[in-house]
């Protein structure tokens, strides 16, 4: 009985333990830590709940192939930076479409400007301060634009011949016209460097060895490979194939998300103690054993949304919600099958592992036909209904793993502890006790 | 007793069902900014205001022939909507028009109410300077607020449709093969019948009573049809377990008994979930009341068509294969 005693209260201090580094994160060594769902780092809060702007951008033709995409994100990437947007975050969403999150902006209509404006790219002779805005250059004299850049690659090699060390460099395709432009004004520039603005900021200002008059010229650098990317794909952006139409601008500012997440909190809490009562009050014992285990079952869930850092929103805290009412349903089915034995007679430990076998079925098929709706939602869903969807698959899985193994330990510490009084099982005491057989400890 | 009137139920459940089809048919959808397309301005008014006055300002802004389509109060905060113009037949130009109509719906109701407190330079200011953050929050809120805004382009919306319609039939499909897989394919038409159910159900209360559609109610729908399908796979599970034991009964004693011995963990289980979502929906923002609303009612639903339609509707079909052979 003892032993029971102290295995039971060791549970209880590890679900507290849980609890206690899930909410607020634990240091395992200097470098390494398990986040809390309190941590600044844990949970990212989506922008329904921290406040700022989205904007959808849908790729206005038919077919996008996946690099122009890329492409577009690259553009887009490069336009929220020069801009001080660096915050922002950019996701692909289903094919054509691009989603930018720019946090903590409420000026919806700014962002749209900047980010809608056609990027400029511009072959620049003598470049000079932008009187509109003194970090930016305005070209003086043009050479030639983006247009007449048909196609712009990152390449890696050697540039020059003789030279024995490789690097990146940007191997650039021209118009005819272009062609022209370039040969003409790389005769009269040899030494002299050649600007490239994008934007009004210098991408790169290569210096001109020698006149160019061919179809293909090369960009050379110190560039770092994904630097050589990323240029590439901002020269070819000066000439996307295809516009980008904002579907969708959203602004929430940050009280309103502040008002929602404090509601939803309070909502929880509320909604959590109601479980709670409930379950003691409907199954006694059995019910603060599923009580502890729902507590666990928190602790567990807020651990695995603040280390994976998941995106939480407004339906996704909902969802988690649902699933602390949710998450007693295996615990339901369990107690009222082992109520069910105990009516038929059988003494209190054999009662509680039949109830648990019988209903291990229920509990798992139940589970698995939500589990399925929950990852359609995470894989086909965009935006807060795919945050729903993976809270809600968390919250299901772990729920039913928490009340077939924590909620059985317990109980089965419980029936160590010697406690046979069917009553706090939840069955009314009709039947003569003496009718019933006792467990032994 | 729920197979013996399974008349009753079954026929309640056909009406509903048929009226809800009815009502999905001839009235439609009330359809909200993110499938119609449009704008919805939320604004937060820290003073005496009314519908009335706000509506006339916001006719007044959107120029003489369009008016909003709708202006909800919640609160001190007021939800204008409003569509495009037809003729825009550009980005660009919706674009341009939202923003214009917008801006001048913002500067008719701070013409009216005031201008909100400058907070912007103190905001700033709190990230080197903290002890700045207290006078400012503790500023009384004056004036009208823009609090967000939303602004959808109509294609949106039937991607929206179509991607909610696609993920409903996959879920369903999903769903009747693993049923059919761990119980039988009767047991995975019914269950799926009770899905259908309680979505079609759902869809009609929303289409009659013409309340409004949006995202957060596609997300709803999806989480009804993974859950009601609990109560239904627990009734099915015990009636798998009580066919084994069963020597002389029919289906329809088999299923009786069956809703009987789980009729207590449905109800219990059903509180339990409403004693959270309902709460979400009390204190909940009304974004997320618009999202809880249609899970309590199709957790309602569901419990019916699990207790009421799924047993004996699986009994019905089940005897009658028996009678014929």
């Amino acid at each position: 009985m003892s032993r029971s005693i102290v295995k039971f209260a060791a549970i209880l201090l590890v679900i507290a333990a849980l609890f206690y580094v899930g909410l607020f994160g634990f240091d395992i060594t200097d470098q390494a830590r398990v986040f809390g769902i309190l941590d600044e780092d844990g949970i990212t809060q989506g922008l329904d709940l921290k406040g700022g702007t989205v904007i959808v951008y849908r790729a206005q033709t038919d077919n996008p192939s996946e690099d122009d995409m890329n492409t577009v994100v690259n553009m887009l990437r490069t336009r929220l930076d020069n801009q001080g947007y660096t915050e922002a975050t950019l996701t692909r969403q289903g094919v054509d479409k691009v989603r930018v999150e720019l946090p903590d902006v409420q000026d919806a209509q700014r962002a749209v400007e900047t980010l809608g404006s056609t990027a400029e790219l511009i072959f620049a002779e003598t470049v000079a301060p932008d009187p509109a805005d003194p970090n930016k250059l305005i070209a003086e004299k043009q050479v030639m634009t983006g247009k007449e850049v048909k196609n712009a690659i990152a390449e890696y090699g050697q540039t020059e011949q003789g030279m024995t060390k490789s690097s990146y460099y940007i191997s650039l395709e021209l118009t005819d016209e272009g062609r022209d432009k370039f040969s003409e004004a790389t005769g009269r520039l040899v030494g002299q460097p050649i600007y490239i603005l994008m934007d009004g900021l210098i991408l790169s200002a290569p210096t001109v060895q020698t006149r160019i008059d061919s179809n293909t010229c090369v960009i050379t650098g110190e560039f770092e490979p994904e630097d050589a990317k990323a240029l590439a794909a901002n020269i070819k952006s000066g000439q996307l194939p295809f516009s980008l139409e904002q579907v969708e601008v959203r602004t929430v500012s940050a009280t309103l998300g502040e008002e929602a997440l404090g509601n939803a909190v309070k909502a929880g809490l509320i909604g959590l103690i109601l479980v709670l009562l409930f379950m003691l009050i409907f199954y006694r014992i059995q019910g603060l054993m599923a009580d502890f285990a729902l507590l666990g079952y928190i602790a567990v869930v807020f651990l695995i949304l603040a280390n994976l850092h998941i995106n939480l929103t407004l339906p996704g805290i909902a969802g988690i919600i649902l699933s602390i009412g949710m998450a007693v349903d295996a615990n339901v089915v369990i107690f009222e099958r082992v109520k069910e034995e105990l009516k038929l007679g059988k003494t209190v430990r054999s009662a509680v592992d039949a109830g648990f076998n019988r209903a291990l079925s229920a509990v798992v098929d139940s589970n698995i036909t939500t589990i399925i709706s929950a990852l359609i939602l995470w894989f086909l869903g965009t935006g807060t209904i795919k945050g729903f969807g993976i809270t809600l698959l968390i919250g299901i899985v772990v729920s039913m793993l928490s009340a077939i193994f924590i909620t059985k330990l317990l109980l089965k510490q419980t029936i160590g502890m010697n406690i046979k009084n069917i009553w706090l099982f939840g069955v009314s005491k009709k039947k003569p006790v003496d009718e019933l057989k006792g467990g032994k400890a | 007793m729920y197979v013996k009137n399974k008349g009753i139920f079954l026929t309640i459940a056909l009406v509903l069902v048929l009226a809800s089809i009815a009502s999905l048919v001839f009235r439609g959808f009330n359809l909200d900014t993110d499938f119609a397309g449009g704008m919805a301005v939320t604004y937060e008014i820290n003073s005496e205001f009314s519908v009335s006055d706000v509506e006339a300002i916001a006719n007044e802004a959107l120029g003489a022939d369009r008016s909003p389509s709708s202006v909800q109060r919640s609160g001190n905060e007021v939800i204008i909507k409003f569509g495009f113009d037809n003729d825009l037949d550009n980005d660009e130009a919706r674009s341009d028009f939202a923003m214009t109509k917008i801006a001048a719906i913002t500067e008719g109701l701070i013409a009216k109410y005031g201008a909100p407190v400058e907070e912007t330079p103190a905001e700033e200011a709190t990230e080197e300077t903290p002890t700045e953050e207290t006078p400012a929050e503790e500023a009384p809120k004056t004036g009208v607020v823009l609090k967000s805004q939303d602004i959808v382009s109509p294609s949106t919306g039937r991607e929206l449709a179509r991607s909610a319609v696609l993920m409903s039939i996959l879920a369903c499909i999903a769903i009747l093969l693993y049923v059919t897989f761990r119980f039988e394919f009767t047991s995975g038409v019914v269950a799926v019948l009770a899905l259908v159910h309680d979505v079609v159900i759902l869809l009609g209360i929303y289409s009659l009573l013409q309340w409004s559609v949006d995202t957060n109610f596609i997300a709803a729908v999806l989480t009804v049809l993974g859950y009601s399908i609990n109560n239904t796979i627990v009734i099915m599970d015990r009636i798998r377990e009580n066919t084994r034991h069963a020597r002389k009964e029919t289906y329809g004693q088999i299923a009786n008994k069956s809703i009987a011995q789980t009729l207590n963990r449905s109800i219990n289980t059903t509180i339990t979930t409403l004693l959270t979502i309902g709460m979400v929906y009390i204190l909940g923002v009304p974004s997320i009341q618009a999202f809880s609303l249609p899970i309590i009612i199709g957790i309602l639903v569901g419990f019916y068509s699990s207790v009421f339609v799924a047993g004996p509707l699986w009994a019905t079909w089940r005897d009658s294969g028996v009678k014929k052979k």
